[in-house]
């Protein structure tokens, strides 16, 4: 059977190499710049990529718009969060966070601002940082990961101000209720804790796989994502996608999702998720499902929506995962492409 | 002087003079002296000023006699030099007139000039003559010299120095057409100057080839000839035009009679037989490929493509599989007698690879195809040494591999002691098969599409199927070999088949195996020149799945104990947001950590 396969120009060693690097890329984090024009990629080579957004969407588009400006070796190890500032990229990944300045990042050969790392307790091996959240209120930076341990550092000084301990192994991903203000942790021991940052103390434990209806015991029980708004909270990983009520701690809806779910964010009256499997998932809050967009990764893990005021035309879901591609929606129904390192 | 002398004394005389006179005509002589005095002082100031004066008019006319002296020298040198001048015009001037008369008058010239004239004829005449002499005793030298060489002979075979064989192959190389002739020379000369195990030999009959260059009704006009052959041949029937088609491509493929022969001989005693053709009609050389071992090789089953004279040299360089003609202008002559393409008849004619063209110094430029393509010497050379190597390279990495496909085919994986650090030293998972599969299977897994979409899984490469199996886990490993292994490395896709089928597709474990062999290979290549890829990845998957295996998180519903306890030391079992079971091993310790 005939099999249409692209015609190749004869590969030598370094193509080979570059395309095998390229076919298991995996972009773990995504951050969207204070301007709202460019998105940075952060991938587990250790590299970031710069994209243009404007260039990519503007009606001029060509195919050279959909690669990276700027693509730098930020961290040895891979990038698995990344934040931005009004005025900073803040990336982690190998045990350290670096800042960079998104003004200067377009420029070849950017160095990092500052790098800092969090006092860690093991010393046989450096712990990964999996999530990086902001407290805009008293202008800090959570760092959690590896060691298990919630670190607030302040962005003024660069001096680690708490150590939230609790979990009882890695932390996956964090949350922020920003009245109180309380941060959520979810890790792999199955728990989600909240914490008070004011005391500095652990307020408040659910652990999800406790609880019959959402539990999946052949996924495990890790919650690999969390998202917060007001007294709700959506989490998802091993067990099921579950929406809770948290001040009275129960799980209100159940997604009828079987693959485990990677990221999960509220966006207006729904809640997007995605995970194992190419599609990014539309949830009615009743808990159905409104729609499955595919992607073009085998699997997805994470989301970013660009709602920086400054750049609406830039207004897009990007979406990145299991490939060296970050699919691009313009309008939450489709993929209107995908941006590639 | 006497008048400042007595002006000094003066007034002391005047004192002691004047003392005891003066009583009595004191005013009147006072008066006097004192006048006298004064007028005496006067003319004393005058006589000096006098003298002064006088010495003045003295230096001043010093001075202008001097400035006088001066000038007049200087007119003196002017003078001489205006009259040396004119006295050079002068002589000048005689010497024109002179020149003049002669030219106007025409008369013979001195006598010198003829003489020499005279004696420059004599001397040719004389050199003429020795050359004669000289021309003579060197054609006497001839036969003289031939007859030494019949006698060094004998020596000659003693010393090992076969300057007569290489005399008579030279002149069979006279005979041979440009492009063979090129490589010949460029082959020749590469192997006396820098590879000794090279040797270069022609191969064919020189008189057909003296043949093809006599009477030109024979070679150029192919219609009568074939007609003329046909006639001899069937007289019964006339030929049908499928016939006369086919003699007609027949004659288009002609080989020339002579062929290159090359023999590249390696460490391990095997050599790699390499006979070069050109291919009259078409311009182009072919070449045939043959690999003999010192001892005999019993080819396992999977090794078949390894060292086929087909495929052993397919790809030396990327890209160039030789299966069509390089020369674009084959094209038109194909069309006309209805072949398609060269790859029909590679197997018999050998093999148009592009490296080959080059070799026999053929250029065949895709832009502005020439009309006449002519062998060139630079460009043969400066590909020669790159190419030997290539091809050395090539047969060393196929034999290798031909060894451990042996090895691979009953289940053992040859892991040599230099690289046995890369791995701990429990494996439990076995490798239970390993087989060929056609390009057209491979194309056909479910688990390989990215492969085939990236363009790596070309009909130029080999490829293979493992299978590596623990318990009631089986991992199936497609591997696509590229022909230029082991500088390009196997690519491997699995699918595990464990508790459900898990591929890279809904497992981001199996999609770090296939990351751990395929990108981080370089760790795997051992010493040079990296025979060992092939292997190590397969050792490399084995304990992969192994860690794969007794890392899996322990489901709290099912009941009984895992199947695969425990035994890698690990420090942590799973990392980051995609929950990573730890791969990488870490020598000495024996420990396994996560990259």
């Amino acid at each position: 059977m005939e099999r249409a396969v692209p015609h190749a120009v004869p590969l030598g060693q370094m193509e080979v190499f570059q395309a095998l690097q390229r076919l298991h890329m995996t972009i773990f984090s995504q951050s969207v710049s204070p301007c709202g024009k460019f998105l940075a990629a952060g991938n587990n080579y250790g590299q970031i990529a710069i994209f243009s957004l404007s260039a990519a969407l503007s009606s001029e588009a060509k195919e050279e718009s959909k690669n990276p400006v700027v693509t730098f070796q930020a961290h040895d190890g891979p990038v698995y969060s990344m934040v931005s500032t009004d005025r900073h990229l803040l990336s982690a990944g190998d045990g350290e966070v670096k800042a960079w300045l998104w003004a200067e990042i377009l420029k070849k050969g950017c160095k990092e601002l500052w790098r800092r790392q969090p006092p860690y307790r093991t010393s046989l091996e450096v712990p990964e940082i999996n999530a990086l959240l902001l407290v805009p209120k008293e202008n800090s930076l959570i760092l959690a990961g590896g060691d298990c341990q919630l670190h607030t550092m302040d962005l003024e000084t660069g001096a680690f101000t708490r150590a939230l301990r609790g979990h009882t192994d890695y932390i996956h991903c964090l949350a922020l209720r920003e009245r109180s203000p309380e941060v959520l942790s979810g890790g792999e021991d199955g728990a989600v804790r909240l914490w008070d940052l004011r005391t500095a103390k652990e307020v408040q434990t659910i652990e999800v796989y406790k609880h019959e209806e959402c539990s999946r015991p052949h996924n495990g029980r890790w919650i690999g994502c969390l998202a917060t708004d007001s007294d709700w909270m959506v989490c998802g990983g091993g067990p099921a996608l579950t929406l809770w009520h948290l001040r009275s701690s129960t799980p209100t809806t159940i997604f009828p999702m079987r693959a485990p779910q990677k990221h999960v964010t509220f966006y207006q009256d729904l809640i997007l998720s995605a995970g194992q499997g190419r599609c990014v998932n539309q949830w009615q809050l009743s808990g159905e499902l409104k729609a499955q967009v595919p992607g073009s990764s085998p699997g997805l893990l994470s989301l970013s929506l660009n709602q920086q005021p400054a750049a609406p035309e830039c207004k897009v879901l990007t979406a990145a995962g299991n490939s060296c591609r970050v699919d691009v929606f313009t309008n939450l129904g489709y993929r209107a492409f995908s941006l590639s390192f | 002087m006497s008048s400042e002398s007595s002006k000094k004394r003066k007034p002391k005389v005047i004192r002691s003079d004047g003392a005891p006179a003066e009583g009595k005509r004191n005013r009147s002589d006072t008066e006097q002296a004192v006048e006298i005095e004064d007028r005496r002082i006067q003319s004393c100031v005058h006589f000096m000023t006098l003298k002064k004066l006088n010495r003045l008019a003295h230096i001043r006319l010093k001075k202008g006699r001097d400035q006088t002296h001066e000038a007049k020298q200087k007119v003196d040198a002017y003078h001489l030099q205006l009259q040396n001048l004119l006295y050079e015009v002068m002589h000048l001037q005689k010497e024109i007139t002179k020149c003049l008369e002669f030219n106007d008058s025409g008369v013979s010239f001195p006598n010198r000039l003829a003489e020499k004239y005279r004696e420059c004829l004599s001397n040719k005449e004389k050199i003429l003559k020795e050359i004669e002499v000289k021309k003579e005793y060197l054609s006497s030298l001839q036969p003289r010299l031939n007859s030494i060489m019949q006698a060094s002979l004998p020596v000659q075979e003693y010393l090992f120095m076969p300057f007569d064989q290489a005399h008579k192959q030279y002149e069979t190389a006279r005979h041979l057409p440009p492009p063979l002739y090129v490589l010949f020379v460029q082959a020749t000369a590469y192997g006396q100057a820098c590879d000794k195990t090279l040797s270069v030999a022609i191969e064919g009959s020189v008189d057909e080839a003296k043949a093809l260059f006599k009477p030109p009704e024979d070679s150029q006009d192919d219609e009568s000839d074939s007609d003329a052959e046909e006639e001899q041949t069937t007289k019964r029937r006339r030929p049908t035009l499928g016939v006369q088609l086919d003699d007609k491509r027949k004659e288009m493929l002609k080989r020339h009679p002579l062929s290159v022969m090359l023999d590249l001989k390696c460490k391990d005693d095997s050599v790699l037989h390499l006979t070069f053709y050109y291919l009259m009609n078409l311009n182009i050389m072919t070449v045939k490929a043959k690999v003999t071992t010192a001892t005999e090789l019993i080819t396992p089953i999977s090794a078949g493509d390894l060292l086929s004279p087909d495929s052993v040299l397919s790809c030396l360089y990327p890209g160039d599989h030789g299966k069509k003609t390089p020369n674009p202008a084959n094209q038109y002559q194909f069309d006309k007698v209805g072949i398609l393409t060269l790859r029909d008849y590679v197997l018999d004619l050998g093999h148009p690879y592009l490296w080959v063209q080059k070799l026999g110094g053929l250029h065949f430029p895709k832009e502005q195809p020439q009309h006449t393509v002519i062998a060139d010497h630079s460009l043969s050379a400066s590909h020669m040494e790159t190419t030997m190597k290539l091809l050395k390279t090539r047969v060393q990495s196929r034999l290798a591999l031909h060894k451990q496909f042996a090895s691979l085919e009953h289940g053992i994986v040859p892991v040599t002691s230099d690289c046995q650090y890369l791995f701990p030293a429990k494996v439990v998972s076995r490798l239970v098969k390993w087989v060929t599969i056609a390009h057209e299977d491979y194309l056909e897994l479910h688990f390989t599409k990215d492969i085939v979409e990236a363009g790596l899984a070309e009909d130029t490469n080999l490829y293979y199927m493992a299978l590596v199996e623990r318990g009631t886990a089986k991992l199936q490993a497609a591997v696509v070999l590229n022909p230029g292994y082991s500088s390009i490395p196997p690519i491997f896709q699995l699918c595990l088949n464990w508790k459900g089928e898990k591929t890279n597709s809904n497992d981001d474990n199996i999609r770090a195996m296939e990351s751990e062999v395929n990108v981080c290979y370089k760790e795997l290549c051992g010493p040079r020149p990296s025979h060992q890829l092939l292997t190590n990845q397969l050792q490399r998957l084995c304990v992969l799945l192994d860690v794969y295996l007794e890392t899996d998180s322990h489901d709290d519903s099912v009941e009984g104990p895992k199947e695969f306890p425990q035994e890698k030391m690990c420090l942590r079992l799973f990392r980051g947001p995609s929950r990573m079971k730890p791969f990488k091993y870490n020598h000495p310790q024996g420990f396994f950590s996560h990259r």
